[in-house]
């Protein structure tokens, strides 16, 4: 891959919930390989632009195009979607990482993997068997192929839940503060999977509370507050040199805790 | 007590031809209204608004009618309005199929509609159709969540079935109660009240030996 095109630009978008205006004219590129923490505060609009980027949500204007692939323009005033099929196609470069995992409590571990790919990616059975395999040793959960979801810590499930989203092989990996439902002491599990796959080039998209992980992993940090992004730079920047009052205020309040 | 037992195995056989009305009833309506409901749960949430409207009329017109005017609507006015001659108990079969079926849709909507939205959006991002996602992610975990309910439902119809004595058929109901006119003892209540227990013990307990296996990844170790 020596494309140097960004794999994800999200140009001026406005979401609306109502009256109230939960994404306010953000524009955000991506480049490939680059992993990208979005702080800020709760309600500030995190989870909205990512579930916007991979269409949980529907933007109200604005333009996304992901991996080259317009997903939604807007050439008026209104956005306008690409068909259900195209939406999914290109859907189907970003993976998703959810708070609550969002594993199918119904599957074994192996299943929950290996579902999509057979299903959706029409994969040989035995092949995307292998690879899931290869996929829990790689998140440290290899003997858990037969287990199913229950049976699992709040981290081992995340860590299967990042498995199953890598085996569609996708070009981005969203999550959506991956660790805020884990208690403290195992959130490093999971973190240490995550920056093992920004070590590995995997372009990442990473809402988080984990100022830690931001700091340390991330290649650029995004702070957004009252649906916008504020401010954006190195963690360097950020964290050590915020220019904002609203940044400013935001890290002596989590840094504080 | 020797007389009162050699009354029993005296009226028992009429009784025993009666259940096996109930048990041909039991089979035919779940075997036809267990599926059937499935379409009409998902029709009811249709975003096609004639197929909801349709679905919603006909789970309002069959809930909120009594089960015996359906039966006698089945029986009587078919024949007489559409020229259609069904005997009596197909005709009860096929009432408590469409019956039953609108029973069962609406708790297998309640049941789809539990499900979290979370199992939802992981089936969009990982790609899934709406139909993989019904039939494959969904409807597997709603099957658990609905399964007391059914039970439920699989009980009154064991005793529903009696309705089908006003029809003339000769089911359990009937057969006691002819025993009960001609001999002047209500003996032959007192066994079919038995009867109807043990056929309700028995569906109990395979309901729950299914929801067991049904849940058993919840409980079961693997190592
Ligand atoms: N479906 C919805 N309907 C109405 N309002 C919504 C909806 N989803 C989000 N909002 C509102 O949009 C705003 C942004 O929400 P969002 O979930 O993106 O915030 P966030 O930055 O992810 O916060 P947190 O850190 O608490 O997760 C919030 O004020 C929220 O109340
Ligand atoms: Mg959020």
């Amino acid at each position: 891959m020596t494309d140097n095109s960004p794999i994800i630009e999200v140009k001026h978008i406005n979401k609306q919930f109502g009256d109230f205006t939960a994404l306010s004219d953000v524009s955000l590129t991506v480049n490939r390989g680059e992993t990208i923490a979005i702080i800020g505060p709760s309600g500030s609009g995190k989870s909205t632009l990512l579930r916007s980027i991979n269409y949980l949500e529907q933007i109200n204007s604005g333009e996304i195009i992901i991996n080259g692939k317009t997903l939604v323009s807007t050439p008026q005033d209104k956005a306008i979607y690409v068909s259900d099929k195209e939406i999914r196609r290109i859907c189907s470069d970003l993976g998703m990482i959810f708070q609550h995992f969002n594993l199918f409590p119904h599957m074994t571990c192996l299943r929950n993997i290996t579902y999509a790919p057979i299903k959706v990616k029409k994969i040989a059975k035995a092949r995307a068997e292998a690879e899931a395999k290869c996929l829990l040793a790689m998140v440290d959960l290899s003997g858990k192929e037969d287990s199913y979801p229950a049976m699992l810590s709040g981290g081992q499930k995340q860590r299967v839940a990042i498995a199953r989203g890598l085996a569609m092989h996708p070009a981005v990996m969203l999550f959506d503060e991956p660790t805020s439902a884990l208690d403290p002491e195992i959130t490093g599990e999971v973190l240490a999977v995550m920056k093992k796959l920004a070590e590995d080039q995997m372009t990442m998209l990473v809402v988080t509370h984990e100022m830690g992980f931001a700091k340390e992993v991330a290649d650029r940090v995004i702070f957004m507050a009252d649906g916008r992004i504020v401010e954006q730079g190195t963690p360097r920047q950020i964290f050590d040199t915020p220019q904002s009052d609203r940044l400013k205020s935001f890290l002596r309040s989590v840094l504080r805790s | 007590m020797s007389e009162t037992f050699d009354y029993i195995l005296l009226i028992l056989p009429a009784l025993l031809q009666g259940t096996k009305i109930i048990v041909v009833m039991f089979f035919m309506t779940l075997i036809f209204a267990i599926p059937l409901g499935l379409p009409l749960a998902l029709g009811s949430d249709s975003k096609v608004l004639p197929v909801r409207w349709a679905c919603r009329a006909y789970v309002f017109i069959f809930r909120g009618t009594p089960l015996m005017l359906q039966l006698f609507f089945i029986y009587f006015m078919l024949p007489i309005y559409f020229g259609l001659r069904i005997d009596a108990l197909p005709a009860a079969i096929i009432t408590f199929v469409l019956n039953y079926a609108a029973y069962l849709s609406e708790i297998y909507r309640g049941g789809i509609g539990s499900i979290e939205r979370g199992q939802y959006e992981a089936s969009i991002c990982l790609g899934l159709n709406k139909f993989q996602t019904m039939f494959d992610i969904i409807i597997p975990q709603a099957i658990k969540r609905v399964l007391p309910s059914v039970t439920n439902e699989m009980i009154t119809l064991v005793k529903d079935t009696a309705l089908v004595s006003v029809l003339g058929v000769a089911d359990l109901m009937k057969n006691s109660r002819a025993a009960v006119n001609r001999d002047g003892s209500v003996m032959a209540y007192l066994v079919a009240a038995i009867i109807y227990l043990i056929l309700n013990a028995v569906l109990t307990k395979l309901s729950y030996r299914f929801e067991d296996k049904l849940s058993r990844h919840e409980v079961r170790c693997n190592r």
